[in-house]
């Protein structure tokens, strides 16, 4: 098994990630900032959009810590309703103020509509720090989090209607089994969204790109986070990832139909999707 | 609207561990929030959110569980076994249950 460019057990495997991510918690957002200079939020955006939730929706975001795609997940589904309600309401021209008031009053309860996201870990840490920003920027409805593992989910079958998982698949020791688990919680019709560094396959932007992962990064990690270590296992372990095709096949070999992924930024980074039928 | 929310939370804190009964996802009212600011070592455990509970199952048998509010655990009665509710998150992994009983579940519930 390797962490990075060494060579582990299984078990060390697992112990080694979940070390990086229980020093890196309180610093992981302002580490992804730095190192991606910002991108990352757009990264994130894209995937939400390209997702493209309606109200009613059931996300589960899994190795989901910080929160990131959970908030823009409620952020999203919130403004749908918003103008789903804006619309019902141009539409009934007949209403006294005091009707469409009170309209605005009842709906103002289901300001989701009904949509929720269930943000797993397998990092407490991780999830501490998600769970404070919640809390710090008010997103209360509609969120719950939960400490599980990937290769081995705590939800029953076909109950989902999303499963996502960004920058995190890379760090399950057993990507089939973890690949399994998320076809066996999506319902019937469901959807199988992935965002993870991927290959550069131009030659030139390969050599920068390197230069940049084993130069720049592992020094950021120091400064920032005072912990170089756990950032050079980061950058080695996007090299070891399976590249696009492959992952493509091993998501194939889980069940899902139609799998398709879409290179953002020349591949450094791949959002892969695939359908539960 | 943020605002708003964090009102209501505020409101509903008189009632703890009540379910809110409407069945919507809303999931308002009980559980995870710690207004005094997040203390170590909860004084009053949190409970889960009510909505939480439909999907969870136990990972090792993907049954259904049944939430203990005594304790604030998550039971499986059948392999006899309790997953912990810290800080109102619930760890649904296996190396953090303990056994209900003295005797060792059956084979059932080992990993594969």
């Amino acid at each position: 098994m390797h962490f990075g460019f060494q060579t582990v057990t299984e078990e060390e495997r697992r112990e080694k990630i979940y070390q990086v991510f229980e020093n890196v918690a309180k610093k992981y957002d302002v580490m992804n900032d730095s190192m991606t200079l910002g991108i990352h939020r757009v990264w994130k955006d894209i995937l939400v959009h390209k997702m493209n939730p309606c109200p009613g929706t059931l996300l589960l975001d899994v190795a989901g810590g910080t929160g990131d795609i959970a908030f823009r997940f409620i952020n999203y589904v919130r403004s749908v309703r918003q103008r789903q309600l804006q619309r019902k309401l141009k539409h009934h021209q007949n209403l006294s103020w005091q009707e469409i008031f009170e309209s605005y009053q009842k709906d103002e309860f289901n300001s989701l509509g009904d949509s929720q996201v269930v943000v797993c870990d397998i990092n407490r840490e991780m999830l501490k720090v998600g769970k404070q920003k919640a809390e710090h920027l008010g997103y209360s409805e509609g969120l719950s989090w939960v400490l599980g593992n990937a290769e081995e989910l705590p939800f029953d079958d076909d109950k989902f209607d999303v499963y996502t998982i960004a920058f995190g698949i890379r760090n399950v020791t057993r990507i089939d089994l973890a690949l399994q688990e998320a076809y066996r919680v999506l319902k019937p019709g469901g959807r199988f969204l992935c965002l993870e560094f991927s290959h550069v396959s131009n030659p030139l932007l390969s050599r920068l790109y390197d230069l940049y992962s084993f130069q720049v990064i592992p020094v950021l990690g120091e400064v920032i986070a005072g912990d170089w270590r756990s950032y050079q296992y980061l950058v080695e372990s996007i090299r070891q990832f399976p590249p696009q095709e492959e992952l493509k096949v091993m998501i194939e070999d889980a069940g899902f139909f139609k799998v398709d992924y879409e290179n953002l930024n020349f591949g450094i980074v791949a959002i892969h999707s695939g359908f539960k039928l | 609207q943020a605002r708003r929310a964090r009102g209501r939370r505020g409101g509903r804190q008189q009632q703890p561990g009540s379910a809110s009964g409407s069945g919507s996802g809303s999931g308002l009212g009980s559980g995870s929030d710690s207004g005094s600011g997040s203390g170590s070592g909860s004084a009053r455990p949190q409970p889960p959110e009510p909505s939480l509970l439909r999907f969870l199952v136990c990972p090792l048998s993907k049954r259904p569980l049944r939430y203990e509010e005594a304790t604030n655990e998550l039971i499986n009665e059948e392999l006899g076994i309790a997953y912990p509710i810290i800080d109102g998150i619930p760890n649904m992994v296996p190396e953090a249950a303990r056994m209900t009983r003295q005797k060792a579940p059956a084979e059932g519930s080992e990993r594969p």
